[in-house]
């Protein structure tokens, strides 16, 4: 995990140097756990990754979203295919989490289907991110819970991947956070803020909205069962969040000495903590696609990348399908090349080099993937999901390159970058979503095109454990 | 701090090892604790990344259905022709660069859950069973509801039928195989009002 990332200037050698003063006769094993909780309570790490893939999901959620505005009763409507009632049903098997069966009206879903774009745009500007990624997870997990049999792997990836943003620290550059704390005179000169009365109103209002539901007993908000940890229950979590973004709020405002810090290195744990998550996440995801397919005759004997160009529902082009499918030894190629790159990946984030080229290699095939086999929203969540690995250098690169692109469209906005460093402003972190996702197009060659990940397989079973046989593609 | 930190590593540790066991094929602790695992990742971590492994899917199913229609007015029940719904769906993606989810994987998934969750002679297995025939009962009448009551009458029954047909071996290679179609026909299925979704009816 330590080949990129982390603002050299975050890392502070102070506690490095301490400890080396007393561990003259440690082992090394002491000395690397002293190193360790050194570097892990520095700071947080990889602010521009984790800028990226929250500007990243949140933007794929959003799309998706608004592209199925037209179909959202038929998907997740009181009355639409997978019905309330029935959705009621597996829920109260296998106890995930939705707030959309709190209600059968048709005015509760859409204020929660809208509640979801909005939090997914604000996130995505970093506008309230701690706030906002809790919102973010809810509307995720509300719609995609209450109609399980409609998602694929990148629902899978985003919902994933929604809890876990929530315990990062994903807003610290590339906001409006960021800008806001920027451009706000610290009021004591000691980095105390002023008044926040839209945080404190928005902390009110969610509050008193948790409050009512529990004391409603709405479905979902237990103490200890069938919540995000074993022992711990929605309610349980939610209220956590809750308070710890109202102590965060108070220690930073009346109490900026040692509890500030204490809570402040906390937050910074459990960021680094999430961030080291969601990388295994990607390595897993990368490593089970690879390690199952070595096992296929098919992937053996190089025709794999030849079945999905014919299957009805993976081919939307079929002129373009046929093109590539037309050669033993382009299929070939292309079948070796996704299962090699897929196995090695999890090896090569230890070195920066061959890591960058892997990267560039997916990024371009997930690229080719929403094209060739219609699913644009899996790919972007991929792409997402790929660039908590890419290098620091190159995203500022790509932060300044899109700050220049939006000031040269947006003349307007110049007075507000020339305040915001490597990007600042709303415009800039809205079109960074896109850049995000065409960053692989723009870095470098290597076509390596197709395959797989095109995860028809993917998706849930039905949050239940006897889901058997619910992902066919598989087989 | 020092002990948060610890309690913090240990739960990524824990985590991931959880993540790791879900993904992994069964082994010796899988074995022993499946149960803490399941317990663990369902429902919220719940994941599948076997993309297109070990082998990629190399059939396409066609799911079919018709539908027995009783005139209002008393007389003799008639019978439509099957339409190919997955058909339908191949039509609304074809050359369309963001297919929905209706098109995509509503069907695709439902046809999908239902053969997960009945055995070889089309009996549900639980609630689960019982839900999926409606969730197809739904989808087909909310695509072709109006359709075949267009001339009158109610939806009494309807017949869904899958056709699996093997994508052939690529041109240049040697391999045979049968490219006939196998046929799944399941039982006549009553149409009550709990089989029309928002936007159909059955009149």
């Amino acid at each position: 995990m330590s080949t990129h990332s982390t603002e050299p200037q975050h890392v502070s050698d102070d506690r490095g140097a301490d400890a080396q003063d007393y561990v003259v006769q440690d082992t090394w094993i002491e000395r690397a756990v002293g190193r360790g909780f050194a570097r892990v309570t520095a700071g947080p790490m990889a602010p521009y990754q984790t800028a990226v893939i929250r500007i990243g999901f949140a933007a794929t959620w959003l799309f998706f979203l608004l592209r199925e505005w037209p179909h959202r009763h038929e998907l997740y409507g009181p009355d639409g295919v997978w019905s309330l009632d029935m959705a009621r049903r597996l829920l109260g098997n296998n106890g995930a989490f939705s707030v959309l069966v709190w209600s059968d009206g048709r005015g509760w879903f859409e204020l929660v289907y809208a509640l979801a774009m909005i939090s997914s745009a604000l996130l995505m500007l970093g506008w309230r991110t701690r706030t906002m990624s809790v919102l973010f997870m809810i509307g995720v997990l509300s719609l995609q819970n209450r109609s399980v049999f409609l998602g694929d792997g990148g629902d899978n990836v985003i919902h994933l991947m929604s809890m876990y943003l929530v315990l990062t620290r994903c807003g610290q550059v590339w906001s409006l956070d960021a800008r806001r704390a920027r451009r706000t005179p610290a009021a004591g000169g000691d980095g105390t803020p002023g008044r926040d009365v839209t945080g404190v109103l928005l902390w009110s209002v969610l509050g008193l909205v948790l409050a009512l539901a529990q004391l409603m007993g709405l479905h979902g908000l237990e103490w200890t069962a069938d919540g995000p940890f074993p022992h711990v229950g929605w309610g349980l979590a939610l209220w956590g969040l809750w308070l710890a973004h109202g102590a965060w709020w108070w220690v930073r405002r009346y109490a900026p000495g040692e509890p500030r810090t204490v809570l402040n290195t906390l937050a910074d744990l459990a960021h680094n903590g999430a961030l080291l998550v969601i990388m295994v996440e990607v390595c897993l995801i990368y490593a089970t696609a690879g390690w199952y397919k070595i096992q296929g005759n098919r992937w053996q004997d190089g025709t794999a990348v030849f079945y999905p160009m014919h299957l009805d529902y993976f081919s939307p082009w079929p002129e373009l399908s046929a093109l590539l499918a037309s050669s033993g030894l382009v299929v070939m190629l292309v079948t070796y090349g996704t299962v090699i790159v897929q196995v090695a990946f999890p090896f090569t984030v230890f070195n920066r080099r061959v890591k960058n080229v892997l990267l560039v290699a997916m990024i371009l095939e997930h690229l080719s993937i929403a094209v060739l086999l219609g699913l644009p929203f899996f790919s972007l969540a991929m792409v997402a999901a790929d660039a908590v690995f890419l290098p620091t250098n190159f995203l500022r690169w790509l932060g300044a390159r899109v700050a220049a692109v939006r000031d040269r469209l947006l003349p307007g906005g110049a007075a507000r970058v020339s305040s915001g460093g490597v990007s600042g402003g709303a415009s800039a972190t809205a079109s960074g979503a896109v850049a995000d996702a065409a960053s692989g197009a723009a870095a470098a060659a290597a076509g390596d095109a197709a395959g797989d990940q095109g995860n028809p397989a993917g998706g849930p079973g039905a949050r239940t454990r006897e889901s058997g046989g619910g992902h066919t593609l598989v087989g | 701090m020092a002990t948060a930190a610890g309690g913090i590593a240990i739960a990524a540790l824990v985590h991931i090892a959880m993540m790791f066991l879900h993904v992994a094929p069964s082994n010796t602790v899988t074995k022993a604790h499946g149960e803490a695992v399941s317990d663990y990742v369902y429902p919220e971590y719940e994941q599948n990344w076997k993309l297109f492994a070990p082998n990629p899917l190399q059939q396409n199913i066609s799911v079919q259905v018709r539908a027995e229609i009783r005139p209002g007015d008393g007389g003799s029940a008639r019978r439509t022709g099957w339409t190919d719904l997955t058909a339908l769906d191949g039509r609304a993606i074809h050359h369309n660069l963001f297919p929905s989810h209706t098109q995509q994987n509503e069907l695709r998934r439902a046809w999908e859950s239902f053969v997960g969750s009945h055995d070889a002679q089309n009996r549900p297995n639980g609630v689960r069973g019982e839900l999926t025939e409606r969730y197809l009962r739904r989808i087909a009448m909310g695509r072709l509801g109006a359709e075949w009551t267009a001339h009158g009458g109610t939806v009494d029954r309807m017949e869904f039928r899958s056709v699996t047909t093997p994508v052939g071996p690529p041109p240049w290679s040697s391999e045979k195989i049968s490219d006939k179609p196998v046929y799944r026909v399941l039982p006549w299925w009553p149409v009550t009002v709990d089989d029309v979704p928002e936007g159909a009816s059955n009149q």
